[in-house]
Order: structure tokens, then sequence, then C-alpha cells
């Protein structure tokens, strides 16, 4: 009677474990599944089966999957919201910025964890070592940054400010404004978005002028590229991080990734 | 009993190994399978009403079939370490391709080998 | 590419064959008792093992075995070549927290208290080399959490345990073998065959699960330490 109520959950639990989505709890559930499997054993009177099909399936190829696929480390990201590079879409993160940044993670055998904070705290969150990358469609407008220091720019954009003065940059990055992305968005729509921001870059422009039109914006001259900052103290992860973008340029995995997020 | 949950548990392997993509999960199911066959080979030795093949002096009974259990303790020690041997060839192949996707990893081997020429005569 | 045809005529001439396969068990039935009784009578009687399936694995089919374990030991080889090409990674901990660490540090002897207990025992209770071996390999994985990576390393070098794997291997191969080469029959007859359910009994089963421990031990050892030193991107 204990045995076939254990054979028959047995088809159940390998159901469930095999079409997880996360590898993780399928492991998992394979290393219950060979545990059940050694109960029935134990219950058909094979004892000696049950004992090395316990240890082995259940603890040594649990072990051995988890020991493969465990990441050594955590690579945290800081960013605001960007619909093209890095936007927020229920549950998962997409955007051109997002995939770059996965592949990274993935190559080194990091977890990637993103926040999300106000865009003016990003450059201090850098300077201060709390997290490793910035992103989310920043623009560095001067040559150094310190104590920053940004990637070469993987994406062409524009800058657009609001009091250019003879297409001067006012501040070392842009854009610059208060808040969230998404607090901009319901002042765009208000007409208050020269209160709180000083300049934008296009992808935001692009998204906030969807909603209704913007004035007073003015392009800034020059070439001007999104870049990723690193703390200037971290020079190995930014060599890494050049290395990998450079070899998605160089496949052209760049340019087909920018077709699908942005274009 | 035994026998029909591990034909079930077979075509559970095998209908996962062909539609999941991902190359772990496809050897998670290449495990399922061989659990299946051993599963099946202990359930075609089980009697109805014995006991465990371990003699206590003193005591006649009727026994288990020891034989499918003695073949499936080495069987399950060589499906181990052939596990382990499957999981670095995939990880030396995600590193590769950079993706555990095998449809993925399908269509870069296709295109690989059309660029490659031909050896002349 | 399989287009969503493909896919569907896959999945339904699968479901037909396991139906099949499973309509030929009903047909079956369980082979007669008279068959494995001469298989049931002579563990017992050969080797004096009172847990046949020892008696099984360890007289009756010993080739077997042996072949099963040169199996195992070249996976294990194929394991650390691969491997040797990624990555080292060498981290602080295997577990970051101090919870799993403790616990592990305490399960760790009573692990390998009971492996030594089914290497012995594994002739006359259930047990048996592989599952010995397998649970040593998996006690010194609890050491090696609670303690770290480097502080094994150091104890058990993996170059010294590779050649030990070797060793243990050569000399139970000689064991089996060369009784042979003399005349004698390989099995179980350089010890007293005893009364089967003593510790002393079975004659060279006992020796054999103890070698048989030892080297899966140490081939699944060297398996773990090289999942847990190389990463590769998976």
């Amino acid at each position: 009677m204990a045995g076939h109520v254990l054979l028959a959950l047995v088809p159940i639990v390998a159901v469930v474990a095999l079409t997880q989505s996360r590898r993780l709890s399928a492991i998992i559930g394979m290393g219950l599944l060979s545990f059940l499997l050694a109960a029935a054993y134990l219950v058909m009177h094979a004892p000696d089966v049950a004992i090395t099909e316990a240890t082995i399936g259940a603890a040594l190829v649990t072990a051995i999957y988890v020991l493969a696929i465990r990441r050594t480390g955590r690579l945290t990201v800081v960013a605001d919201e960007v619909p093209g590079l890095l936007a927020r879409e229920g549950d998962r993160v997409v955007g051109l910025e997002y995939e770059i940044l996965r592949g990274f993670a993935n190559s080194q055998g990091l977890d990637l964890s993103i926040r999300f904070v106000p865009l003016r705290r990003v450059p201090w969150l850098i300077a201060h070592g709390e997290a490793d990358i910035g992103a989310g469609g920043i623009i560095p407008l001067t040559e150094s940054i310190d104590p920053l220091d940004a990637t070469p720019g993987h994406l062409d954009t524009g800058v657009y400010a609001f009091d250019a003065r003879d297409g001067r940059p006012t501040s070392e990055l842009a854009p610059d404004y208060d808040g969230y992305f998404s607090e901009l968005q319901s002042k765009a729509r208000n007409g208050l978005l020269s209160s709180s921001a000083t300049s934008l870059d296009l992808a935001r422009v692009l998204s906030l002028s969807r909603g209704a039109p913007l004035e007073g914006l003015d392009r800034l001259d020059g070439r001007h590229g999104y870049a990723f900052l690193v703390s200037k103290e971290r020079a190995d992860l930014k060599r890494e991080l050049v290395r990998y973008i450079e070899s998605l340029r160089h496949s052209g995995e760049l340019d087909r990734l920018v077709a699908r997020f942005v274009q | 009993m035994p026998i029909i949950v591990s034909f079930v548990l077979l075509g559970i392997g095998i209908l996962a190994l062909v539609l999941r993509r991902d190359l772990v999960i496809k050897l998670l199911a290449l495990g399922l399978i061989n659990g299946s066959s051993i599963l099946f080979l202990v359930g075609i030795g089980n009697r109805p009403s014995a006991r465990a093949p371990i003699h206590v002096p003193g005591e006649v009974a009727t026994f288990v079939d020891p034989l499918p259990q003695a073949l499936v303790l080495s069987a399950i020690v060589v499906n181990f370490a052939i596990l382990a041997l499957a999981l670095v060839f995939v990880m030396i192949l995600v590193e590769r391709y950079h993706t555990t996707d095998a449809v993925r990893i399908e269509v870069e081997t296709s295109r690989e080998s059309e660029e490659e020429e031909t050896p002349c005569l | 590419m399989i287009s969503r045809r493909g896919w569907v005529i896959g999945s339904v001439g699968l479901v037909v064959l396991f139906v099949v396969l499973l309509s030929f068990t009903y047909m079956a039935s369980y082979p007669e008792p008279g068959d494995s009784a001469r298989y049931l009578a002579i563990p017992l009687e050969d080797s004096g093992a009172a847990n046949r399936v020892a008696g099984i694995y360890l007289n009756t089919r010993l080739f077997d075995t042996l072949i099963e374990i040169l199996v195992f030991s070249v996976a294990v080889l194929g394991v650390r070549y691969y491997l040797s090409h990624s990555p080292q990674v060498s981290l602080p901990s295997l577990s970051e927290s101090a919870v799993v660490r403790t616990a592990a540090g305490i399960l760790g002897p009573l692990a390998l208290l009971l492996s030594a207990y089914f290497a012995t025992f594994g002739h006359i209770s259930p047990g048996g080399g592989f599952a010995a071996g397998v649970i040593a390999a998996s006690a010194v994985l609890y050491v090696a959490i609670a303690q770290g990576m480097q502080a094994t390393e150091r104890r058990l070098p993996p170059q010294r345990v590779a050649t030990a794997e070797k060793a243990v291997l050569l000399f139970l191969l000689a064991w089996v073998f060369l009784p042979l080469a003399f005349g004698r029959a390989p099995l179980s007859e350089l010890l007293p065959r005893g009364t089967p359910g003593q510790l002393l009994s079975a004659g060279s089963i006992l020796p054999y699960n103890i070698l048989i421990a030892v080297k899966v031990f140490l081939g699944a050892w060297l398996v773990i330490a090289a999942f847990a030193q190389h990463r590769g991107e998976l």
C-alpha cells in the first residue's frame, strides 16, 4: 500500500521537476524524485539498491549539479529606467543594456542584480563602492569624471538640454534630473519638465514626447554615446567589460541587439 | 505497478529530453531515463509477500530475486559517472557558444559547418 | 529546425511508442521462481555471505563488478582531464551561511562513520562497497563546506589522491587475478569462509568491499573536487 502511494507520486514529481523554468528548481526536484525512488525500493525489499540510489542520486548528483551551476559572485548594477535600454516589464527587465550586462555577468560567472535608483545617485553609489556598474542611458560629457571611469560608448545618441549655453555641457554627465524617470513622465504631461530636468538623452526624449510634445529642448552639438560607469579603482572590471563589449561589436551581436531594442 | 511506473517515467524522460530547450534540463531528463530502467529492473525482481534478500540465521522465507538488484547496483554507479562526464561536456559546450539553449547551439554549429570550406583532395 | 507539425507528430509518436511498450508488460508475467532458485541458493552456499546481493556481485559475478569499477575510473579520468582546461576558481567558502557550515561540520564525521559501517558490514547487512565509497566522498564534501576548500586541499592533494586511486585499482585487480595465475579460483579463496552471519565470514568479500569503498571514495572525491574548483560559464 505504501509502495503504491510512493510509486504513484513519482511521475507527478517527475513532471513537476522537469517543467520548471529555473534550473536550480529542476535539480532540487530531481533530488526529491531520487529520494522517493529510494523509499520505493525500500518498500520493494531492496535495501542495498535503496541506500545506493539515495546516496548517489539524491546527494552526489545534486551536489555536482549545484556545484556546476553555482554563481561565484554578484554583479550589482544601479540604474534608472530607460525604455529601450533598461526597463521593467512586469516581472522582467528588458532592454539593450540589460542584455549586454546579462551576457557579461554570465561570462564572468556572476549573478546579476539590478537596483533602480534616482539618476543623480548613480555616480555617488559607484564612487562609494556600493555598486559595481552604473547604467541606464548615461552619457559622459567630459573626458574624465573623477573618481569614475566610463567605458567607450556602445550606442551613439544625442543629448538634449534645456538651457544650452552655446552647446557647452552643463554638467559632467547627461542626463541630469531629479528623482526617477517615471516621475518625469507625469511631470512632462503637466508641462513641468524644465523645473526638474537639466538635460536628457535621446531615448528618454523619444519616450517622453510620445505623451505630449516637449518644448524648450535644444540638442547639444558633438558626438555622444551611451556608456557604463565604473569606479576608477576597479580597473580590471572595466577592462573585462570593455573586452566583452568589443567582442560583441566584433561578432555583430551588438548590431543585432541594437536593431532589436532600439529601432 | 513498478513496471508501469517505470514505463511512464521513460515516456516523461523522453518527452522532456526532446521538448525542453535547456541543456541542463535535457541532462536531468537523461538521468530520469536511467532511473526508470533501474526501477524496471528492481520491479521485475519483486515477488509478492517476500522478504529482503538478507539471510537471517534460523529463518526460512521466500526471498526477493537478488539478481536484478546486483545488476542495478553497478548500473547506478556507472550512471553517476557517465552523468558527471556528460555534465563536463555540457559545461565545455556552454563555454564555447555562450548559451544553454540547444536550438541556438544547433543553429550556430550548422552555420559554422556551412562556413568552413570542404578540404580539397 | 523542426516545425510545429514535427513537434506534434513527434510527441504523438512517442506516446504511441510507450503505450505499445506498456501493453507488453501486461502480456508478460513474472519469471518462474524455479529459474532463480539457483541464484538464490548459490551465493549462500558458495560464498557464505548472509547478504545475498553482495554474494552475487562480489562472488558469482565478480568480473562484472570489476569492469564496472574500471568504467568508473575512466569516467573520473575524463572528468579531470576535460575540466583541467576551464579556469580555476578559488572561493573563500563553498557556502556563505554559518548555519550550513556548522551543520556540515557536525554531519561530516557521522557520515564517515556510516561509510565505514557499510563497508565492513556490507556482507551481512545492507550496504556494500559502492554506497560506502559514495557516502565517504560526500562526508569529505561536508568537511570541505565546513572548513573551506583550501584546507581540504592541503590534506587531500589532488595529485596524491589520483595516484592513490590508481594504486588501489591495481591492487584490487591483482587480488582478483593473481590467484588465477597460481591455478586457484579468484573468488573467496584467500580467506576462510566462516559461518554466514558473522563478521569474519564470506571469504574475501569483506576485503573486496573495503577496497571497492576506498576506490569509489577516491574517485568520487576527485570528481567533486574538480567540479568545486573549476567553473565554466554554466
